[in-house]
């Protein structure tokens, strides 16, 4: 093994390739084979390191200085000053502390801890040997020299609960599915990220697959499952190579498929791809996907730990509530329950995008406030504006004034405020963004999605379309409003499944926090002509 | 009425080579064999629109119905469910435009004004050259860098109208980025 003095680290990923990432590493390469420093200085593809706002970043170590915004042509002055003179350049150095703390760390007091992102940046997501070097496989391992009960109760101390939204208890799910008596289990990894403005899961995919991958086996041996599938967006590219690539070497390693760690235990890890439905985050529309059907939500109960893929127990997780998985096996439940709140432990990944100076992802141990998220990690509104709206939990998600700023966001203070984590979007408008035409899109967007096997979401979605569509051209009755919120409730009432129940969210926040600009929508709107013959 | 739904011809109907019919017996054990004995319909309809010019010939899938061991009629359901997916002509390149609320806040309807007047078609329409069909997409999950589209497989971000006339015409050329 070669031995090198200095690592620059280019973090490639589905946003820093659109960036030109690709390009910098090239050039990089190129440059240092040119000034022979081929045996010094390794160049290292990484995955998200979760900053989008400063173009493409390298980071130089064991130096730790971090260059922004990085073209081609800066390349030769990065490695004739620094690499070869050590004289840091500093006209592209950005703020390391932003960097740092951007990637997850908030000072909590107790101590700076990454949790789900504890590799993303880091080490390069196709090497398995530098997962294995950060203790990864160190947790199935020690998983495997447990009772799979024991392995359940240390989840269930930890009180992690499910990332993907509904905040289930994820040791109770596996609790539930490893009693179940059936010769065929399922563990199922939702990596349908649909949500609007959630990239959190592609960023833990391409930066970390491994992790996943470990998580799910010991999800297997916990419950009694021996066969892994992970349900993936059909547009994740990036993602799903590197998931099949993970698969591929850990199968190679003896670590999945079978004989696992020679403890005659066996898991088989599949992907499956999605097909552009939304509808398919939901957990039953997910799995009849799965088993080739139209991507519709089954009746509740049965549960998927009774009955979910192909009838037999299962269970269902998020990308991130797998990835919190090993590191609370290896450091104890105790410690997970030391980031966070009382009400919610541990970290929550954020994916901040929109009129934000800092897009990208952080993340923060429970508790974090919406002004720490937006103007701390996030720096602010672009161009100093005032904020106009802020959007959390994604399109199923609230609309919030800037009165919400100063609220913990945990999943008590979810209820007791109307505010959505949901997936963990914070999706910030500029004061000149109009509301109402981004409602709209809203309301179209769930008119699209909705799979039309419930009469409430099939036909509510496409009234709510229109009168939000009659509120932006100023062609709304004055009947409309109340009709709006009859509609509303009507939803998230009878709605089939959470799509449904869930689609109301936005317009019934926005419709509480703003109600002057649907007044004065309503007041400026003249019914056509020819409508109001007919009424 | 003749009710022929089923066996109507869709896309680019034209009957069945042997070559197909090999292609399309051999993609389909692949896919069993690399899901345990499972199918993925999923993967083999990707595969298809990738060699039938982005589009699902009734054809082909009434003879993949067949091979699956499924009826027509069901697999027509599974294959128009999902967006992804389509039974209608496509251009050779498929434009899809993240109209989502992060794209939406960050200029993403004038993306689309400006794409519907470069190519001079609406969002679901094909150019009469066949080159783009362009599409509305619910969000990418790329939003660091929104507003954001993508052409085939390939990804574009922070997207001013002005970007747009060089990736149509790199697009057009065959290139990638």
């Amino acid at each position: 093994m070669k031995l090198f003095s200095t690592q620059i680290v280019v973090p490639v990923d589905s946003n820093s390739v659109l960036q030109g990432a690709l390009e910098v590493k090239h050039v990089l390469e190129e440059t240092i084979a040119r000034f022979n420093l081929g045996s010094q200085v390794s160049v290292v593809e990484t995955g998200a390191l979760g900053i989008y706002d400063q173009g493409v970043v390298l980071a130089v170590f064991p130096d730790d200085v971090y260059y922004g915004g990085v073209k081609p042509v800066d390349v030769e002055e990065i490695v004739t000053e620094h690499l070869l003179k050590g004289r840091v350049v500093s006209r592209l150095v950005i703020d390391r502390n932003l960097s740092s703390r951007r990637l997850v760390e908030k000072e909590t007091g107790l101590s700076q801890q990454k949790i789900v992102l504890r590799n993303a940046g880091l080490i390069d997501p196709q090497s398995i040997d530098e997962y294995i070097a950060r203790d990864g496989y160190a947790a199935l391992a020690k998983a495997l020299a447990m009772q799979p009960g024991e392995v359940i109760q240390i989840l269930t101390d930890s009180k992690l609960q499910g990332r993907g939204g509904a905040g289930f208890p994820t040791g109770l799910k596996w609790e539930m599915v490893a009693k179940e008596q059936s010769d065929e289990k399922y563990i199922v990894c939702n990596a349908d990220e649909g949500e609007p403005g959630t990239f959190k899961d592609r960023l833990i995919l391409e930066g970390d697959p491994h992790s996943i991958v470990e998580a799910m086996t010991i999800a297997g041996y916990a419950t009694g499952a021996h066969v892994g599938i992970v349900y993936i967006r059909g547009e994740y590219f990036m993602s799903i190579a590197r998931l099949k690539n993970a698969i591929k070497d850990a199968t190679e390693y003896g670590l999945i498929v079978k004989d696992v760690m020679g403890t005659g235990f066996q898991f088989d890890i599949e992907v499956y791809r999605g097909g552009g439905a939304y509808v398919c985050g939901e957990e039953f529309a997910l799995l009849e996907s799965i088993e080739n059907r139209r991507g519709e939500p089954r009746n509740k109960p049965p549960f998927p730990p009774q009955h979910g893929l192909f009838g037999k127990p299962t269970v269902v997780n998020n990308v991130e509530t797998f990835a919190n998985v090993p590191p609370i096996l290896l450091n104890g439940s105790d410690w997970f329950k030391s980031f966070g709140t009382p009400s919610s432990a541990g970290t929550k990944v954020f994916s901040l995008s929109g009129d934000i100076v800092n897009r990208g992802i952080v993340e923060v141990p429970f508790g974090v406030t919406l002004r720490e998220l937006v103007f701390d990690f996030g720096g602010g509104v672009k161009g100093g504006k005032h904020i106009g709206f802020i959007q959390t939990g994604g399109s199923a998600g609230t609309v919030l004034s800037d009165k919400y700023l100063d609220i913990p966001l945990d999943f008590a203070s979810m209820k007791t405020n109307n505010v959505s984590i949901g997936s963990g979007v914070i999706l910030v408008a500029g004061g000149d963004v109009p509301l109402l035409p981004f409602l709209a899109e809203v309301a179209h967007f769930f008119w699209h999605e909705s799979c039309g096997k419930c009469t409430p979401c099939r036909e509510g979605t496409l009234q709510i379309k229109a009168i939000m569509d009659s509120l932006v051209n100023r062609t709304a009755d004055p009947a409309s409003l109340q009709r709006l919120g009859t509609l509303l409730d009507l939803l998230s009432d009878t709605s089939f499944c959470g799509l449904g129940q869930a689609a109301p969210l936005a317009f019934e926040s926005a419709l509480r926090n703003f109600p002057e600009v649907f007044d004065r929508a309503l007041a400026e709107s003249h019914v056509p002509e020819a409508c109001q013959e007919e009424a | 009425m003749e009710l022929d739904n089923v066996t109507r011809p869709v896309g680019q109907a034209q009957p069945l080579s042997d070559e197909d019919r090999r292609f399309l017996r051999e993609l389909v054990e692949t896919n069993r064999i690399e899901h345990h004995g499972r199918l993925s319909y999923m993967d083999i309809m990707f595969d298809l629109e990738h060699r039938y010019g982005n589009s699902l010939p009734g054809p082909v899938l009434g003879e993949v119905a067949r091979l699956v061991g499924t009826s027509p009629a069901q697999l027509n359901g599974f294959v128009t469910f999902y967006t992804m997916l389509s039974t209608a002509p496509r251009g050779k390149h498929v434009v899809r435009v993240c109209t989502s609320g992060p794209c939406h806040v960050s200029g993403a309807p004038a993306i689309l004004s400006s794409l519907r007047q470069l190519l001079g078609v609406g969002i679901g329409e094909t150019t009469p050259d066949g080159e783009f069909t362009l599409e509305g997409s619910s969000c990418l999950g790329i939003c660091g860098v929104s507003p954001a589209l993508m052409i085939d497989d390939d990804a574009y971000g922070n997207l001013t109208p002005e970007d747009l006339p060089r990736i149509l015409d790199t697009k057009r050329a065959g290139g990638a980025q």
